[in-house]
């Protein structure tokens, strides 16, 4: 296996950049003329906008440009349209979408929307103008819980969308899943909420416009996960140019894990300021107004119910929730409490029936959009709450439940109740390698020192099943330069995955060359003519497909080079190891050379020009990919204060082939962390009655850090291959989620189940815990 | 931020002329609070007199029963002070144990104790060892400095410089952190002083405050289970989104057995 062949754990090429502070993020980038933009926030969560007076902010020293809400109208901009992969009600009319504008026109419907645009010589003279600015609001009543904002007599956020309803969904078999809970033995059912949390990225949003009126260009630098879906809806939605009018690049993004994924409006108005201004006009989100003013998730209150057999064996799935998405739809906010999460409903249990219901209601909250899993990790926490708390109600063994519930590799492959075609896995084998790898035999003598300190101990395991999403296409391309340099360009982008890793480490392995000759170009709308971005876990196994069609596209036009250069028949060229080989013959040519032969027209085949072995291409997945898991926790509880700790953690995932392992733990490490955030801190609370945000900042929003995080075992299944994709990967990005919520929660449970505990809602903060303990005493 | 002029004076005298001199003067001590206040422009001082070059207010002493801390010096000298550790181990735990190592090589003693903050740690050990806050104008007992929700007996233009701990018998502090800031939501220090036991507790109400029932308790039986059935009533505590104030009470009295167990 050559050294940095597929399977290698490369070290991230990107890592020194980061790590020695030679990135280039928006904040890192000035142009000349460069001037500065503050958004001025509603601080209201429901206001009529009365009057703006702008006349005195604009006089103040350095300001260049205010808009407002007016202004926008009278510019004549367009709206941006949701591309949520569901758009209709049950009953077949289109979801109720409100119009929405890169700021408020009229009215304010959460706090934190933005209201006007101040852009001034410099930021703090922006800033003492953003403070300024008179804006006279009228103060309206306003709702944050989804539930209440479905109620009659809420206040209502738009005058003709009545009830705050944007769409009710369906999916699976509802009169066969009825007909099964009909006729079970046992039926468990329990309300789970899916708490609202939010990305908090490194970076905050940002972005930088530019403006040329003499090719009425435009530049948009911007930490975005997705330079072309976005430059469709900024140029072609909002400003009414041609695409090809603006140039989209994403620089080094700093984290994103979906809250990057949208169109804001922001980007949008700094897009207009830089044309009325004629500078270029830099915008950079504070903390506080990335709490306010990012893409929440989650967010999700369920009912799930779960029909048995006298033996435990499952017969029937039904999950009705209410997801409330904030005031728009904004990109693809209507999709998670829908489609997302109804997909992966029932994991890698074999279910015979299930059924999926939904309403998606409008609130005064900032907008919902994915985050890391949209909809995967709801559903994996909602099946494994509903069994845990079946196990424990109706006196089963919790793993050994789950265990005679697994589908079997005989099983497949299958469509599940929910559409998923799951074509490969090994879950019970998975399974069975995650409770071997956690150190079941000792685990009474833990349970017993724990006991010692006057602390519970708890263990549970958590399998998890769920789907690859984001853009089908993906654009790999390949240059060779003349001085022996590759450049490679996709149109996926990574916000600190390793993708400059990751891929060139395909093309190398493929081509035979030397990793490091690669150059890796994304987030660029001129470098690449289609791009899917980030989202979805999407990345390798759509992008990392498209570098190997293109490497396979190489090779193929190498083989006729080298057949000519060896005098050879093409069919008998035969590529291994970095070189052309003649299998008649034994005569071979090394692939540099053929790369170096290919600038020649003399040493070419007639039909071949010099640049030949540059290659563009396009894969389109099929049909999206399955990657599961099993995913198991210890964790130790104070009973005295209720605070939790995760004591060990272990994974076994598969995602099929692995391409570098380093990179795979890295994101199995991630998104545990996420998860271990989700299930025991982060929540995102408003004030019920003023739409207040009450987690405004890290002193308030509860971050996992490191020594919040146990020791990690993770370890790789790969032996059941998918034939989706040529790679023969699965997905990586967003299972840390799936697994983790449900095994430290059900783990916490376990620890005391003795106390008669049953359910705590996520965040499993202490108080709540706490709480729990002396209510079921 | 707003604009403001700053200063370093190199001396007490200097700082006091500058300010004198000044319309809305403020010190800075490490900056961890002041900062941020005025980042977000909570705050609007015409003058910032920067403390971190005046002698006076720094060094570290113990001996004769007695640590003095000098109030520049930042938490991660108390916390790592071999002197400190011997003559009071709870007080350099407590300092180790505050923030983070950036917040704990910033903020100094003497900016912790003049904010106030309700949920800091020093307030707890410097009222639960009956220490002594030295200023440019007197001396002040541990009992008459922390007057309400940041405020401070300290007058405007007073200066804390340096404060006494004397050693106790022994001292124990437990801290129930916040999981997000990592200020206490509850902490409870528990001291054998020479003048008697003295229970203080931070982050649970308005202001640190000292629980007479627990410190009378203790008195009689210095052990956890002289503490059974003693609770300080919620209606006194303060609730927010992290913690009701009934859950402080309980943690009060948890927190005050294990700083008594941990005493040993
Ligand atoms: C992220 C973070 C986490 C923290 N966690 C904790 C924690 O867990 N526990 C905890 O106790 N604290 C915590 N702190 C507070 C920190 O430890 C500092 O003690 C506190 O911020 C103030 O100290 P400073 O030296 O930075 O003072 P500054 O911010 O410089 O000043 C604070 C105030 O004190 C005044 N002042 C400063 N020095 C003097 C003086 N000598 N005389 C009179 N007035 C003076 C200033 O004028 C100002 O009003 C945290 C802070 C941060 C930012």
């Amino acid at each position: 296996m050559e050294k940095f062949g597929i399977g290698q754990g490369i070290r991230r090429h990107e890592d020194f950049r980061f790590l020695s502070g030679k990135g280039t993020y928006i904040d890192d980038i000035t142009h000349d003329g460069m001037v500065h933009a503050v958004v001025v926030r509603s601080p209201h969560a429901h206001a009529k906008i009365v009057a703006i007076e702008a006349q005195s902010a604009m006089a103040m020293p350095g300001v260049l440009l205010i808009v407002t809400g007016e202004d926008w109208t009278r510019e004549g901009f367009g709206t941006m349209p949701t591309k949520s992969a569901v758009q209709k009600k049950i009953d077949g009319t289109p979801l109720n979408q409100p119009p929405r504008h890169a700021l408020a026109i009229d009215t304010a419907r959460y706090v934190g929307e933005p209201v006007a645009l101040v852009v001034a010589e410099t930021e703090m003279q922006a800033v003492d103008a953003a403070e300024a600015l008179d804006i006279d609001y009228d103060e309206l009543d306003a709702v944050v819980d989804p539930v209440k904002a479905l109620a009659p007599g809420a206040p209502q956020l738009w005058d003709d969308i009545p009830g705050n309803f944007c769409l009710d969904f369906e999916l699976g078999d509802k009169d066969g899943t009825q007909a099964a809970f009909a006729s079970a033995d046992h039926v468990v059912s329990l309300a789970i909420e899916n708490n609202r949390v939010t990305a908090v990225p490194l970076e905050t949003r940002g972005a930088i416009a530019s403006y040329d009126p003499e090719t009425e260009n435009y530049l948009l630098e911007n930490a975005t996960q997705n330079v072309h879906a976005n430059r469709a809806t900024f140029a072609g939605d909002v400003l009414n140019i041609p695409e090809e009018q603006l140039h989209h690049i994403a620089p080094d993004v700093g984290g994103g894990f979906g809250a990057k994924n949208s169109a804001y409006g922001e980007p949008a108005l700094i897009l207009y300021a830089a044309k009325r201004t004629g500078r270029p006009v830099k915008w950079i989100n504070q903390r506080g107004e990335s709490f306010l003013s990012d893409t929440h998730g989650r967010g999700q209150l369920s009912t799930v119910e779960l029909a048995l057999d006298k033996d435990g064996t499952f017969r029937a799935l039904r999950t009705s929730t209410i997801g409330g998405i904030g005031c728009y739809c904004w990109t693809v906010g209507p999709f998670t409490p829908s489609g997302g999460a109804a997909r992966t409903q029932g994991g890698p249990y074999n279910f015979p029936a299930m059924y999926y219901s939904s309403k998606v209601a409008f609130t005064n909250t900032a907008p919902m959009d994915p985050y890391r899993g949209a909809g995967r990790p709801e559903a994996s926490f909602q099946t494994e709450r509903i069994i845990d708390y079946a196990a424990r109600t109706l006196g089963f063994d919790p793993v050994e439940l789950r265990r005679r519930n697994l589908m079997t590799p005989d099983m497949l492959p299958r469509k599940t109740p929910m559409g998923l075609d799951v074509d490969s896995g090994n879950f019970p084998e998975v399974f069975d390698r995650t409770l071997a790898m956690s150190d079941r035999a000792g685990y009474r003598a833990r349970v017993a020192a724990s006991a010692e300190k006057g602390i519970r101990r708890g263990f549970a395991i958590a399998p998890y099943m769920e789907c690859t999403g984001g853009g089908p296409k993906e654009f790999a391309g390949v240059d060779f330069g003349r001085d022996g340099t590759v450049t490679l360009r996709v149109g996926s982008q990574s916000t600190g995955m390793g993708h400059e890793t990751s891929m060139p480490q395909i093309l190398a392995a493929e081509l035979g060359i030397d990793f490091d000759r690669v150059t890796y170009v994304q987030g660029d709308t001129e470098a690449t003519p289609i791009g899917g971005g980030h989202g979805g876990s999407r990345n390798l196994e759509v992008g990392g497909n498209a570098v190997l069609q293109a490497a396979r596209e190489i090779t193929a036009k190498g083989k006729r080079i080298a057949a000519h250069l060896l005098n050879s028949n093409e069919d008998d060229i035969d590529f291994a190891d970095g070189a052309f080989k003649d299998v008649k013959t034994g005569q071979s040519i090394a692939m540099d050379d053929v790369i170096e032969a290919s600038f020649e027209t003399g040493r070419l085949p007639e039909a071949m020009d010099p640049g030949c072995l540059d290659t563009g291409t396009v894969y389109e997945r099929e049909i999206i990919t399955i990657p599961n898991g099993c995913h198991a926790a210890e964790v130790e509880v104070d009973p005295e204060t209720g605070a939790v700790r995760v004591e060990r953690f272990w994974a076994v995932d598969d995602f099929g082939k692995i391409i570098n392992p380093l990179l795979a733990d890295g994101q199995v490490m991630g998104g545990v962390a996420q998860g271990l955030g989700q299930a025991l801190l982060e929540e995102i609370v408003y004030d019920e009655d003023s739409g207040q945000l009450l987690t405004g900042s890290l002193m308030d929003y509860a971050l996992p850090r490191a020594d919040d995080l146990p020791e990690m075992k993770i370890a790789y299944f790969e032996d059941a291959p998918t034939a989706k994709n040529p790679l023969g990967v699965k997905g990586a990005g967003e299972a840390g989620c799936c697994g983790a919520p449900p095994a430290i929660v059900n783990a916490v449970i376990d620890a005391l189940a003795p106390d008669g505990v049953r359910h705590i809602e996520m965040p499993l903060t202490p108080e709540k815990v706490w709480r729990a303990i002396a209510s079921a005493r | 931020m707003y604009e403001f002029q700053y200063h370093r004076p190199e001396s007490l005298d200097e700082a006091a002329k500058i300010f004198a001199g000044a319309d809305d003067p403020k010190f800075l001590a490490g900056g961890m609070t002041m900062i941020p206040v005025m980042k977000q422009r909570l705050a609007m001082p015409s003058d910032i007199i920067d403390l971190s070059r005046i002698g006076e207010l720094t060094g570290l002493s113990a001996g004769a029963g007695m640590v003095t801390i000098g109030a520049m010096t930042p938490h991660a000298e108390v916390a790592g002070s071999k002197e400190v550790e011997k003559a009071i181990p709870a007080l350099a735990a407590l300092a180790g144990g505050i923030g983070d190592p950036a917040v704990r090589n910033r903020g100094t003693i003497g900016g912790s104790i003049a904010n106030n903050d309700p949920s800091a740690d020093y307030p707890a050990a410097v009222l639960g060892l009956n220490a002594t806050v030295h200023t440019t104008a007197r001396d002040i007992a541990a009992d008459a400095f922390f007057t309400d929700m940041f405020e401070t007996a300290l007058e405007d233009d007073e200066l804390i410089t340096r404060v006494s701990f004397p050693a106790p018998e022994k001292a124990a502090y437990a801290k129930f952190a916040n999981p997000a800031s990592r200020y206490a939501t509850a902490g409870v220090f528990v001291a054998k002083t020479a003048t008697g036991i003295r229970v203080a507790v931070t982050g649970a109400g308005a202001c640190v405050f000292r629980v007479e029932a627990m410190e009378q308790a203790l008195s009689k039986d210095f052990s956890p289970g002289a503490l059974d059935g003693i609770a300080v009533p919620a209606d006194e505590l303060n609730a927010d989104i992290h913690a009701s104030a009934e859950y402080r009470s309980h943690l009060i009295g948890v927190l005050a057995r294990r700083a008594v167990l941990q005493t040993g």
